[in-house]
């Protein structure tokens, strides 16, 4: 299943080379769409066909970001136990293999030297740093405070000496000079030129130190952002239909141009040549190209960098240019070569401005062959420079100054290459390992020890929730409340794929994965409607309406601005002062309000209409397809046997202030909509009496004492909301009543624990204030973080619940419920994963990429972003779009890719994952990581690239009596998997 | 100044509480002691409160008491006006109200900040910063002499220059941030010199006879031209701080800072100290109708700059910085036409109201869409009229114009900028010559001073 089908362009394959080239770069640009559709997915998309350790590698040099954290970040880590020492040696012999076994120059075998040089690395420092480091730091005259102490008795053996500092230091510096004199010894060292600069502006800029694009992308931004706006301003800009291209050419065409900076005095010449020529993008870049002095042999690279030179806009250029139905100005012409074909006729003026400025008199084509002429020679590094690794390594590996002072060419050279393949960036691609490893090792303990639930005979209710990690821990808590009831989960669009209209909706939005273009539109609709109450609060909705937004229409204006200010202005301070002082009051009484503006009994309009729809294919659904839709959900889940008489399907969407990336915390299954209209559209047709009769027919019963009622679940303030409560039978009740009530009791607990993740949150919060305080949160204007969102995902557990109710999973873990007892051959498994398992890559990955690289990968703080054409963020006042993630969003997370833990036997789940070329690359590259917990034996098998590993259980599980709280109580930061033990059990 | 006692009282810890914050945080920062921030958002709130009911109270105070503009003046040591310096609060409805204002608003962003800006690590920079607006802000507010009004208006200017700054670690906030402050610069300097000649042409810097809102006695000399250069030298210092033309371009680039900053900056309160001055300056500008002709004109030329410039915009945050300059310009056209109630309460109206709006600009996704739900259908753009008159060729260039944002800095650039650096470069090469000239005479083979 494709992840993104924005990455693939709309139109049919273009003819033209600058066309299909383009279409070919445009993978490497960001695949973020609109903001208000936040749909997660892998930034690094387009390196999937590499291994997960080559690709970011790849791709840091690519687009300039991080690969792994810091050193420094790891070696916290190290320091705190987050990584294990132990695992370090773990994923070393993994990479190094029989090569871990060689010796080295004599000293030791590259397992052992290398890890010392892991554990505590080496401070990479070079040129003037190197000299301040040797005459201004304790370098020269102590060892390395952070030696192994098997390495410290070696260097500096105990003497009774009174001495001992002098000593030291004098031993210190013996091994320096050592260092010194061996890399003497040793032949010249090889210096690798850098990679040169394709772009002219990175030619001016390493040279001269001239940035051309600090010129030209302030002007280009404000134009690219005008040109797209999705209704921002309140004056569009002309002549957009012309397309990118077009439209520039139309309005910068006057001489006025020249002043969009001192560097656009041929601007306008450029856009009278176009216009004269009657130049189309595709000629534009062209004629461009020619001008740049461009080969052919390097236009992929010229472009390519031209494109990741502002690859936030660019990529949105593409995502609009191939998913038009995702933006409201659904008319527009977006086209990435008329993009580039703009950004070329800013570049060319802006360089024949920096041609001037460093007095270079011929044509722009030659501008780069004169730079490079100018290019000081790169300095093969000093004997300063080689000394340091060896006299570090030297410490760490404790060896004794005669040793060094023996070294000849060879075994530096020998070292030397050892400490080169051992770069930094391999240094931190271990550690990174190491980190994932203590992690998912944990997870895998904690399966293989926790001994499976008993399924309850006669469950009093059941509940379907989403596989949201963040209903894991609502899962937990509700049947810690209530243990005679089921929980499952699936994908939280249960299945209908529908563009869904809600009574105070003014347009459809598509409720399904962002891979599936649903064929199907249901409104909801309020049979009241046409009378009085009905048609008063539509009044009363459309003079709210009206009034906000000629207050924000007219707040902009001058004579109605005056007028309002004047006036009115003071009484901004009544919501300013609830908002910001007083959230918890002002989200409660929007609440209540919202209620009374909305009809209180709607009812969805699912049954198949032969109107046309606004849009998709279908008004409604056919009894043949809710019947097909509630099989499969009931087939997936397991449920079809053991339908108890009250069963409740809760979707989950998010609701907060003040937080552009409102929607990346809504339902990735519902492509980042809220999916309360699905399950309410789930439990609609599963009570559907011919829906019932249809299955029945086919051997699927739902007895008539069964009931479904659709609910959605609010992540940020945790509100339970039912639709359609009033058509619950007399007989189902008493049973609903005790649900809600239960589901109430988890709603404050499961608040209770989400607040010990949040600073701001006293550790002694009772359940009720924290239930107070997400709520405040929800509403509160000012509260850059309304919830965690998914930050820290790191499992995913693919299996019945018996075999992890009762397990502490810390809101980590996707749980996807499936039944290997019941899908002999592999038929259910397959589908689930290839609906859930790329969803579920795609949000660690960006989890884990914005944390690995909040400003390169992420979108930086939220604090200075700026909303713009309603499509994204900038930073402050301009920038490049961010994409991404904010680091308010990810700052708890901890960056590890996802552990994918199947129940069933190996052979099984290797079949599906091969049957899905998708999950194979992912599984096969790394990109994810996978298991599978034996459902006969309990054994727990780690897939390999050689075959599957037995997993050998490292630690105990821990074991709490009493609830979840008991656990987390009190504690702020990762919990390890428990094993919670209900006291009533363990008392008996 | 017995009966001025308790008043007195109430303005010194009105505007002395931010002060003490400002000297606590920032000793705190500068000798390296981090703060909790549980203890900054604590201190921050309790001292606004404090600083806010003295304030009012003293608003009160004064209400009840007989009307009329009062001196409060600190540090007899140097009231004779030969050098030393005074602390001088103006009291006045004026001034008061003025100070209420700014305290409550700027409360309300320290309520808004000790939120938004938690774990970010700037969080006690930030404060520091915020403290020193506000006691900049009050120090104008009350100002009895010039010396007190500069020292607030340069805490103003630093606070904001360092708060666009505030994300350092990027280079288009630092580079922005620098602009900024090089505007306030010249805006200090023809504040600087309207003080020097008002102490040379009246023989005093008390500004109680400038502010003291009856018209001016004849003796002062504060007529005709003399007028006219110290209220035309506090224009230029107004158009430099509140971004009227030609100045209007650092104010998009001012909102680099976090969400909150901008919003009591740029939508709020630094942007209004300027039309403040000129509100306290009044009786001088009605001695000189050059004066008030060019306010007005500059007033109302950017109001009708930054009404259309805002239309254009796509983001939100110079949607709403155009936007509020647009009140702006007719506060300043206001106050030239000598309505100064109107202005007043104009101005405390749109603080109020651009706050809430700045504050609330990330959420205009939510807004938008909320709007577009009620109304039932996509909110259609507004139609200009005489826009739509326009042909469509003057339509494209003014459009273009407004995107650019008038080319205001490409202007300044060229006009100020440019000459200003070839004068300083061509100054430092006949230096360079003059040097290797005397080199070349001392010691032929010398190679001068030239630093190679």
């Amino acid at each position: 299943m494709p992840m993104e089908p924005g990455s693939s362009p709309r139109a049919a394959a273009p003819s033209h080379p600058i066309s299909r080239l383009l279409d070919r770069l445009a993978v490497l640009l960001p695949a973020q769409g609109p903001i208000s559709i936040f749909i997660h997915h892998n930034p690094l998309h387009a390196f999937e066909h590499h291994t997960f350790e080559q690709a970011v590698v790849h791709a840091a040099e690519r687009l300039g970001c991080e690969p792994f954290l810091s050193e420094g970040q790891y070696r916290a880590k190290l320091a705190s136990g987050r990584i294990l020492a132990a695992d370090v040696e773990a994923v070393l012999r993994d990479e190094l293999g029989v090569r871990g076994t060689a010796d080295i120059a004599g000293l030791g075998s590259r397992l052992d030297l290398w890890q010392a040089i892991i554990l505590h690395g080496i401070p990479t420092v070079a040129g003037g740093e190197l000299s301040w480091a040797l005459t201004e730091t304790p370098a020269l005259s102590h060892f390395r405070s952070d030696l192994p102490p098997s390495a410290r008795s070696l260097l500096a053996a105990p003497r009774d000496n009174a001495d001992r500092g002098g000593e030291e230091a004098r031993l210190v510096r013996r091994l320096w000079k050592a260092c010194c004199q061996a890399v003497g010894r040793a032949s010249e060292a090889s210096s690798q030129p850098p990679m040169p600069p394709v772009r002219h502006r990175d030619w001016l800029h390493t040279v001269c130190g001239i940035d051309t694009d600090g010129w030209i992308h302030p002007p280009l931004i404000r134009f690219l952002a005008g040109y797209l706006d999705q209704g921002l301003a309140h004056w569009a800009m002309p002549e957009r239909s012309r397309g990118l291209h077009g439209c520039f050419l139309e309005i910068y065409r006057t001489p006025l141009a020249a002043e969009c900076g001192q560097w656009a005095q041929t601007l306008p010449r450029h856009v009278a040549d176009d216009r004269a020529a009657n130049r189309n993008a595709r000629d534009s870049i062209v004629n461009s190209l020619v001008h740049l002095g461009v080969t052919n042999d390097e236009l992929a690279d010229y472009l390519g960098a031209e494109l990741l030179a502002l690859r936030g806009w660019a990529g949105i250029v593409r995502q609009i240019e191939g998913r038009p139905d995702r933006v409201p100005a659904r008319d527009l012409t977006v086209t990435l070569r008329g993009y580039v074909a703009v950004r070329l006729l800013f570049e060319r003026a802006a360089l024949e401005h920096a041609a001037r400025l460093v007095s270079f008199a011929g044509p722009i084509s030659a501008l780069r062959s004169w730079l490079r002429d100018r290019q000081p020679p790169p300095t093969p590094p000093g004997e300063y420079e080689r000394a340091w690794p060896l006299f570090h390594a030297a410490q760490l590996w404790g060896l004794d100054v005669s040793i060094v002072e023996q070294w000849q060419a060879q075994e530096v050279a020998v070292l030397e290459c050892e400490l080169r393949e051992l770069h930094a960036v391999r240094q931190r691609s271990i550690l990174q390992q190491a980190f994932e490893r203590t992690i998912h090792h944990r997870l895998y303990d904690a399966l293989s020890a926790h001994s499976p639930q008993a399924a309850a005979a006669a469950p009093a209710f059941q509940a379907v929730f989403c596989l949201d990690e963040r209903e894991e821990s609502f899962r937990r808590h509700l049947e810690e409340v209530e243990p005679t009831c089921e929980t499952f989960s699936t994908a939280g669009f249960f299945n209908v794929a529908m563009y869904h209209q809600g009574v105070a909706d003014a347009h459809p939005r598509p409720l399904c994965p962002a891979a599936i273009r649903p064929l199907h539109y249901v409104a909801e609709i309020d049979p009241e409607g046409d009378r009085l109450a009905g048609r008063s609060r539509r009044l009363r909705r459309r003079t709210a309406g009206f009034l906000g937004y000629n207050v924000h229409l007219g707040s902009r204006r001058p004579v109605r601005g005056a007028v309002l200010m004047t006036a009115f202005g003071w009484l901004a301070l009544i919501p300013l002062v609830l908002r910001v002082v007083f959230p918890w009051l002002s989200s409660r009484w929007h609440r209540a309000h919202e209620r009374t503006s909305t009809g209180v009994r709607t009812r969805l309009q699912l049954d198949r209409q032969d109107v046309p729809p606004p849009i998709g294919n279908y008004s409604g659904f056919t009894v043949r397809e809710m019947a097909d839709i509630v099989r499969r959900v009931l087939e997936d889940t397991a449920l079809c046997n053991r339908l108890s008489r009250l069963v409740l399907m809760i979707g989950h969407g998010s609701i907060s202030l003040n937080n552009p990336h409102e929607s990346a915390h809504d339902c990735g299954a519902c492509g980042g909509g809220r999916g309360g209209p699905n399950a309410r559209a789930f439990a609609q047709m599963a009570n559907d009496p011919r829906v019932r009769q249809l299955l029945a027919s086919e051997g699927l019963h739902i007895g008539t004492a069964t009931w479904f009622v659709g609910g959605q679940r609010n992540t940020c303030n945790n509100e339970v909301r039912f639709f359609d409560e009033d058509l619950v039978p007399a007989r189902c009740r008493p049973l609903f009543e005790q649900a809600q009530a239960a589901i109430d009791a988890a709603r404050r607990r499961e608040a209770h624990e989400r607040c010990r993740r949040f600073d701001a949150v006293p550790q002694w919060y009772p359940p009720l204030a924290a239930l107070a305080h997400v709520e405040g949160r929800a509403g509160d204007l000012a509260q850059p973080r309304p919830e965690y969102g998914h930050a820290t995902n790191a499992f995913c557990i693919i299996g019945r619940r018996t075999r992890t109710r009762g397990l502490f999973l810390d809101r980590r873990a996707f749980l996807v419920s499936y039944d290997p007892t019941s899908d002999d051959d592999g038929a259910i498994l397959a589908r689930i994963m290839a609906a859930a398992v790329p969803v579920i890559a795609g949000i660690s990955l960006e989890y884990y990429f914005s944390y690995i690289d909040p400003i390169g990968y992420g979108c930086g703080t939220k604090l200075p972003h700026n909303v713009t054409s309603l499509l994204g963020v900038m930073d402050g006042a301009q920038s490049d779009l961010r994409t991404g993630l904010p680091w308010q969003m990810v700052e708890i997370h901890e960056p590890t890719r996802v552990a994918i833990v199947v129940e069933g036997a190996p052979e099984s789940v290797g079949r599906a994952v091969r049957g899905n070329p998708t999950i194979e690359q992912l599984v096969r590259h790394r990109w994810i990581w996978l298991s599978c917990l034996d459902q006969a034996s309990g054994t727990l098998w780690e897939y390999q690239p050689t075959g599957w590993l037995r997993h050998a259980p490292e630690r105990p599980l821990p074991s709490v009596v009493g609830d979840s709280a008991d656990w987390y109580q009190g504690k702020r930061g990762f919990l390890p998997p428990a094993a919670i033990v209900p006291r009533s059990s363990a008392s008996a | 100044m017995m009966s001025n006692l308790p008043l007195a009282w109430l303005v010194v810890v009105g505007v002395g509480t931010p002060a003490i914050l400002l000297a606590l945080l920032g000793i705190a920062a500068l000798i390296d002691r981090p703060v909790a921030e549980r203890w900054i958002s604590s201190l921050t709130a309790g001292l606004m409160i404090i600083s806010g009911a003295a304030l009012a109270a003293a608003l009160v105070a004064y209400g009840t008491a007989t009307a009329g503009t009062r001196l409060l003046a600190f540090g007899a040591w140097s009231t004779s006006h030969q050098g030393g310096i005074a602390i001088e609060f103006l009291v006045d409805r004026l001034s008061l109200a003025f100070a209420v204002i700014s305290v409550t608003i700027a409360g309300i962003v320290s309520a808004f900040s000790s939120r938004y800006l938690h774990r970010d690590v700037g969080y006690h920079r930030y404060f520091v910063l915020l403290a020193m607006f506000v006691t900049g802000m009050l120090l104008v507010a009350l100002a009895g002499n010039i010396e007190v009004l500069f020292i607030g208006w340069e805490l103003i200017g630093l606070s904001s220059a360092l708060l666009v700054g505030f994300f350092h670690e990027r280079p288009a906030p630092v580079s922005n941030a620098f602009r900024v402050f090089s505007i306030y610069r010249i805006s200090d300097a023809a504040m600087l010199s309207a003080a020097v000649l008002l102490h040379h042409v009246a023989g005093s810097d008390s500004l109680s006879l400038l502010f003291s809102g009856t018209p001016l006695p004849a003796k002062t000399g504060l007529t005709g031209a003399n007028a006219t250069m110290i209220a035309v030298l506090l224009i230029v210092a107004v158009a430099g701080k509140s971004a009227l033309l030609p100045f209007s371009g650092w104010l998009p680039r001012a909102m680099e800072g976090p969400t909150p900053s901008s919003a009591v900056y740029y939508g709020s309160l630094s942007i209004h100290a300027g039309c403040f001055l000129l509100l306290r300056s009044a009786p001088l500008l009605e001695q000189s109708t050059v004066a008030r002709l060019l306010a007005g004109s500059l007033g109302t030329a950017t109001a009708i700059f930054a009404g259309m410039t805002t239309r254009v915009q796509s983001d939100v945050k110079s949607s709403l910085a155009y936007a509020s300059l647009t009140q702006v310009g007719l506060i300043v056209t206001e106050i030239a036409l000598g309505w100064y109630a109107i202005a007043f309460v104009h101005l405390a109206g749109h603080a109020c109201f651009r706050l809430l709006q700045f504050l609330s600009a990330p959420n205009v996704l939510h807004d938008l869409h909320g709007m577009e739900n009620a109304l039932g259908g996509r909110l259609a753009r507004s139609t200009d009229y005489l826009v739509t008159l326009l042909p469509a060729g003057v339509r494209r260039v003014l459009f273009l114009i407004f995107l650019e944002r008038g080319f205001l800095d490409n202007i300044v650039d060229r006009v100020i900028v440019e000459p200003f650096v070839r004068t300083a470069q061509s100054l430092t090469r006949l230096d360079q010559w003059l040097c290797d000239a005397g080199a070349w005479t001392n010691a032929r083979t010398g190679r001068g001073c030239r630093d190679e």
